[in-house]
């Protein structure tokens, strides 16, 4: 494993072991890294992270949305404008999205879509010469969990804590679910939205996702077994 | 062919030509444009002046009010420089408030003319803490062609050495100031700083005195300046690309012999009108 | 993060202290203080450009400098156009092209060194917003003494009394100058003797964000 893996790096650091080409023959860089001549350079300041075999990103703190394509995301419709909505997804522009993205849409049947609707999506085209667009279904043309979502309550976070929440490692939704039922969408973009069963509910696990940006394993784990004492009382 | 693949690729264009040490119009990396100096172009203003640096031109004219000094400083008079860049000199320049790039000329212009002590603020006093002078130094941008702030700052240099101002006393019995005499006497100068611009281009190389289309392809902008002592006055480098110590070294070397030039040149000029 | 000047010595620098991301809104904010100098920044961006504002090879990077009393003047925009084009030079604006970046500076009280405490606080407020950046940049102040002392800085006290003030700033890469303010008069001596005095801070100050990361990562 290469040296500062898991360590801090500022932007300007050269990874001297990852420019090497022979040891990383199929070099992946993610975020906060990218390529300058020959070198491989940080331009995030944040974590370093590997995976095997040869890949390699920045773990970062930041609140500002960039589309990545492939990421499933939370937004609000802000406007129709002819065969798309616009959608606001958090980012710098908004995102486009096609009524025809939703299962069963047809030209005939349109999708039932108003003004400040919640959007649970999957974006299409992300790059940073174009609009980012979304879609509401998969390729097969399901909507497999994606569309309109209505109830519930929407709140936005950090993005760090997103990718925290919905990592494998995270048990904070797991435990919290054993004691309360509800359920949730998590959009990259730093926005999560919660139907718990009743409204208490609802703001019990929001305040617990929010207060667990920078909290250890066991750390949630006490924070849970509090919050759920405290519901019973 | 060759005004095509100008457009096309301004920046090859240019790395083609500074290859062989040579720019566009003609001249070395380190060769300033021919420099026009007018003394007294305005007949109404108590000091002016004209500058032509290549094709950027400004004009600057002084006007001389009365006013009351401050409490601080009795016997101190006031300098008050101002740049202009009307849309006249250049269309990306809008009508209306001065735009940031003049506010940021005007400013730096004014901490020139401070740093540098170019005039005694005392000389400018009348009566202690009664009336002093206020020096309204306007420059005013007729052509812009890039490095304006050269061409200002010996606009402003030359048309201070031309101030000539009536002499005035108080009226003792009704302390109203009075023209004594119709003489007028010149101002003193005292320090006559020169600056000189440079555009870093590609990172690495410097050219003296840039053009409005190199300033605009610059990755960075260095400007020296220098007094007749031999001290800097002022080096300011507003961000852009890193320069080595030595860039530095040949920036100041060279803007300490345009100095010596361009001072030269105003006494000649200055020399012709006594004759 | 703090360091403390041990001796109040003329060639150290004040005690500094920085915190990031204490405002909730923004998408980035710091504050830095050098002794008695604060300064608070908040960085908006990648955000929505105003047509007329839009570049398409690149983001549009603002500044906006509040001073502690009274209207913005000439001045302000001086040194806005000095931090907007220090802040171009290390973010990598072309990687978000059709979008604008933010920065607001309020200035909370200057006690000496103002600039080079505002360079500081936008370079921290720009890595708490995770915009790309190619570099980090650390600024010094320095002021010559009448006798040709050097300064590091300086106070306003001390800034008053001053020959010559200057500013610098420097790329965390190679270290090099890639702002320099200078006020008042100096020979090139004095001017290379200040760089150098300058530079060992300018390096030192590069390396100690490490600290501040740490914590807000963890």
């Amino acid at each position: 494993m290469a040296a500062h893996v898991n360590e801090v790096v500022l932007p300007g650091d050269i990874l001297q072991e990852l420019s090497d080409s022979e040891q990383y023959p199929k070099l992946r860089l993610g975020p906060g890294l990218r390529i300058d001549v020959d070198n491989v350079v940080v331009c995030k300041c944040g974590i370093l992270r590997f995976r095997e075999p040869s890949v390699f990103w920045v773990d970062t703190h930041q609140k500002r949305y960039v589309p990545v394509k492939g990421e499933n995301i939370l937004g609000i419709v802000i406007s129709k404008a002819g065969d798309v909505f616009k959608v606001d997804i958090g980012s710098s522009e908004m995102a486009t999205l096609s009524y025809l993205a939703f299962e069963g849409a047809t030209k005939r049947n349109r999708p039932n879509v108003q003004i400040g609707d919640l959007i649970y999506g999957k974006l299409l085209v992300a790059n940073k010469d174009m609009e980012p667009e979304i879609v509401c279904i998969d390729s097969t043309g399901r909507s497999s969990g994606l569309g309109v979502i209505s109830g519930g309550f929407m709140f936005k976070c950090s993005l760090g804590l997103v990718r925290k929440i919905v990592s494998p490692d995270c048990q904070l939704m797991k435990l919290l679910g054993k004691h309360m039922p509800y359920e949730t969408a998590v959009g990259l973009n730093g926005r999560i939205w919660i139907k718990a069963k009743t409204l208490s509910h609802t703001i019990a696990i929001s305040n617990a996702v929010c207060c667990a940006e920078y909290m250890s394993k066991k750390q949630t784990e006490v924070m849970v077994k509090q919050i759920v004492s405290s519901q019973w009382t | 062919m060759a005004a095509d693949f100008k457009t096309a690729q301004p920046v090859e264009y240019y790395r083609q030509f500074l290859k062989k040490d040579v720019r566009p119009d003609g001249r070395e990396l380190g060769e300033i444009r021919s420099t026009i100096v007018n003394i007294g172009s305005i007949s109404t203003a108590e000091g002016s002046a004209l500058v032509k640096l290549g094709n950027t031109t400004v004009i600057c004219g002084i006007k001389a009010e009365l006013c009351t000094p401050t409490n601080d400083e009795p016997k101190k008079g006031f300098v008050v420089p101002n740049v202009d860049l009307p849309p006249l000199c250049s269309p990306r320049f809008r009508p209306g408030p001065p735009s940031e790039q003049a506010q940021v000329v005007s400013q730096f212009i004014a901490d020139v003319l401070k740093d540098s002590k170019m005039v005694n603020h005392e000389d400018l006093c009348i009566a202690e803490g009664k009336i002093v002078w206020v020096l309204y130094c306007d420059m005013m941008c007729l052509d812009y062609d890039g490095n304006v702030i050269d061409a200002c700052i010996i606009s402003l240099l030359a048309a201070l050495r031309n101030v000539a101002l009536p002499s005035i006393e108080v009226d003792e019995e009704t302390a109203k100031p009075k023209l004594t005499s119709s003489t007028s006497s010149t101002m003193t100068v005292q320090s006559l700083p020169v600056s000189t611009s440079f555009a870093i281009f590609d990172n690495s190389i410097l050219i003296a005195d840039p053009t409005n289309e190199e300033e605009n392809l610059a990755t960075g902008v260095v400007t020296v300046v220098t007094n007749e002592c031999g001290e800097l006055c002022a080096l300011h480098k507003p961000g852009g690309s890193s320069l080595s110590e030595s860039q530095i070294q040949e920036c100041v070397k060279r803007s300490f012999s345009r100095g010596d030039e361009i001072r030269k040149l105003l006494d000649e000029t200055f020399n012709s009108l006594d004759r | 993060m703090t360091s403390q000047r041990a001796d109040c010595g003329n060639l150290e620098l004040r005690s500094q202290s920085c915190e990031q991301n204490l405002l909730s809104r923004p998408d980035g904010s710091a504050t830095y203080c050098q002794g008695d100098t604060s300064v608070i920044v908040a960085v908006y961006g990648p955000a929505e450009v105003k047509q007329s504002k839009e570049f398409l090879d690149k983001a549009t990077l603002e500044v906006i400098f509040k001073p502690k009393v009274g209207i913005p003047g000439c001045s302000e925009k001086f040194q806005e156009r000095l931090i907007r084009n220090t802040c171009e030079t290390i973010v990598l604006t072309a990687l978000h092209p059709r979008s604008s970046i933010n920065i607001i500076i309020q200035v909370m009280h200057n006690a000496g060194s103002l600039l080079s405490c505002c360079v500081n606080s936008t370079c921290m407020a720009l890595l708490d917003a995770g915009l790309p950046m190619s570099c980090l940049v650390a600024a010094v102040t320095c002021s010559l003494s009448c006798d040709g002392d050097i300064i590091l800085d300086p106070t306003s006290q001390q800034e008053k009394e001053a020959k010559a003030i200057l500013t610098f700033v420097f790329e965390s890469r190679d270290n090099e100058i890639i702002t320099s303010n200078t006020h008042g008069i100096y020979s090139i001596k004095q001017y290379y003797s200040c760089v150098e005095a300058c530079r060992k801070y300018g390096f030192v100050s590069c390396q100690s964000p490490l600290g501040t990361t740490n914590t807000v990562e963890q």
